[in-house]
């Protein structure tokens, strides 16, 4: 069984406001207030351990909206694993970032 | 104001992107340049919907794209990580006994290089005859002196003997020698025609015919001697050359490492019975005889006196001398050492392992056979090592037999076997019991002047976070020897500070 990654508060919250719904990194930046200094490197070495997976919107999509494309973010079946191992490292954290408030917006 | 704000700032933010992106490994610009400016696209736009462009919004927009720089900077780092090796794990048991296999392999190498390791390794090179023993005067089996004449070795051999059913003789003089234009003085040795024959000495090369035949007599060269005096040259056979006042045909060389009997002569000369009785009459030689059945039953021990019927000097002993512990090979040697060395172990260290019962915290049955499998396994390449490295060191440069060489394989496989074991359980001490690293960063804890109110030493810690070793300074009562502390896993978080972010 493979060992699950302890979490720094950051990262945790990163998973977390993912969880929630905000999948892509300035959704993230705005849920955390976190900068994007702190929240795109986060997300590479989440994504480097497998905890999270990207991937880009259509292009076709993207044209409709008169828009570039986003990269998106969601879970692995390892994030998921450990954002709940990260839920009870850090009880705060669901009542910081809840599912409610990404799917009001 | 919002048209001009944004054609100063618009560059600006894109051109840090652009110069941050360089940071970037090149392989991950493209995808990660794309990635910024759509993010950068939307920060805008999300800004814009909140009430166009003012100063603030120009600020966080710039601030957006300052974090790009770290972002660029976090990813090159991992790249650069990502190529350099994996870091050694010191001390890993796998490392120990992969060291100890590439020692051995360098010693077997050499082995197999030097000729007189694998002459002496090849038993079946020197073997002779079983029942052949000397005769001599001196009843020590350790130094064979010539104290045989020539004529009582025609006597004893023309006389009818119960004990013996063969005799041969052979004795060294030195002579000079005549190779071409060159002289020299050889140690030459003048046998019997059937010595070789009697001791079962299966050489490579015909003798040709007698010299009762009028032949021209048969030398024999030393291998020391043919590389020294013909250059190793392979045509040799055949060839005249003159000793003494007579001129010999070569028939061949001694096979490297063949003879152990006494002597090192650099040349054989199979002469005539009668020819050997012409010597000196103060001339004495090495009697070589073999055992008929009934000798060999009476024949116990190293050394056996013998009665002469009629004898010239009543006051003389002749003794049956077996050269036995000249044909052992170098595995009873070795193995004698060995037995010397395990016996003479706990009087240079230790043997316990530094177990104690004072943790509930104990590896689990499977932990411990493997910490017996590696120590095992320490002990066994120890000991090869040392077999091999002995032969090395003391067969060197030795091309015949030498008592001196085989003393100081003797003492090297000792050595080497002692001092080896002695590292293997002084490794295997220090050696964590659940992951068998080595404990490392020493801590001196305690005082020595409080030594009757605590505990004294060293403390050592194993980076796996499983064990911490204590080392008292001062043996005492109650602390005369190392304990194993085992910790539990509420302590492994201090030692995975690789797995935190």
């Amino acid at each position: 069984m493979p060992q699950e990654a302890r979490l720094s508060h950051t990262a945790a919250m990163i998973l977390q406001a993912i969880s929630a719904g905000y999948v892509y990194g300035f959704s993230i930046m705005e849920m955390t207030g976190l900068p994007s200094g702190t929240v795109y490197p986060a997300m590479r070495r989440l994504e480097r351990d497998d905890l999270i997976r990207s991937q880009w919107e259509k292009q076709s999509i993207a044209d409709a909206e008169q828009r570039p494309p986003r990269k998106y973010y969601r879970l692995t079946a390892d994030g998921k694993a450990t954002l709940e191992a990260s839920r009870k490292r850090y009880p705060l954290l669901e009542r910081l970032i809840s599912a409610q408030e990404a799917n009001s917006l | 104001m919002k048209p001009s704000y944004d054609r100063a700032f618009r560059p600006l933010q894109n051109g840090m992107i652009c110069a941050a992106s360089f940071l970037v490994p090149s392989g991950q610009r493209s995808e990660w340049r794309h990635e910024w400016n759509a993010e950068l696209w939307h920060v805008r736009h999300s800004l814009c919907e909140c009430g166009g462009l003012p100063w603030p919004a120009q600020r966080q927009i710039t601030a957006f794209c300052l974090g790009s720089l770290r972002d660029a900077m976090c990813l090159r780092r991992e790249s650069r990580r990502a190529q350099q090796p994996e870091p050694r794990i010191s001390g890993a048991a796998e490392q120990c006994i992969l060291r100890l296999c590439t020692l051995l392999l360098v010693c077997v190498v050499l082995a197999s290089l030097l000729p007189g390791v694998q002459t002496v390794r090849d038993p079946a090179r020197f073997q002779v005859n079983p029942g052949v023993i000397f005769i001599q005067t001196s009843p020590s089996a350790d130094q064979f002196s010539p104290s045989i004449s020539p004529t009582l070795f025609l006597d004893w051999k023309n006389t009818r003997q119960r004990y013996f059913d063969e005799f041969a003789f052979y004795r060294t003089v030195s002579e000079p020698a005549s190779l071409s234009a060159r002289r020299a003085r050889w140690s030459v040795t003048h046998a019997s025609p059937n010595l070789f024959s009697l001791l079962g000495l299966q050489l490579p090369f015909d003798l040709g015919g007698s010299a009762d035949d009028g032949a021209t007599p048969a030398v024999i060269l030393s291998y020391d001697s043919w590389r020294r005096e013909f250059a190793s040259d392979p045509g040799v056979a055949g060839r005249l050359i003159r000793i003494g006042d007579r001129a010999v045909r070569i028939a061949g060389v001694m096979p490297y490492g063949m003879w152990r009997l006494p002597g090192t002569p650099d040349a054989w000369l199979l002469e005539p019975e009668s020819r050997l009785a012409d010597a000196s009459p103060g001339a004495r030689g090495y009697l070589v005889a073999h055992l008929s059945p009934l000798g060999q039953s009476w024949m116990n021990g190293p050394s056996v006196p013998i009665t002469v019927r009629g004898a010239e000097d009543p006051d003389v002993e002749f003794y049956a001398v077996s050269f036995a512990d000249r044909l052992r090979g170098p595995g009873g040697i070795f193995t004698f050492a060995f037995l010397l060395a395990l016996l003479a172990l706990p009087a240079v260290t230790s043997v316990t392992m530094g177990e104690s019962n004072y943790s509930s915290h104990r590896p689990s049955r499977k932990r411990t056979l493997l910490r017996w499998a590696f120590l095992l396994a320490k002990f066994v390449l120890v000991a090869a090592i040392g077999y091999f490295a002995s032969l090395d060191l003391a067969w060197w440069s030795s091309s015949n037999y030498s008592p001196l060489a085989e003393f100081a394989q003797l003492v090297w496989a000792f050595a080497m076997c002692l001092f080896g074991f002695r590292w293997a359980l002084a490794d295997q001490r220090q050696r964590c019991p659940v992951c068998l690293r080595c404990v490392t960063h020493p801590a001196q804890v305690g005082l020595a002047s409080r030594t009757f109110l605590g505990w004294n030493g060293t403390e050592m810690m194993c980076m796996g976070g499983h064990t911490l070793l204590h080392v008292p300074s001062l043996p005492t009562s109650w602390f005369s020897g190392q304990r194993w502390l085992y910790l539990d896993s509420s302590w492994e978080f201090l030692f995975a500070d690789s797995c935190l972010y």
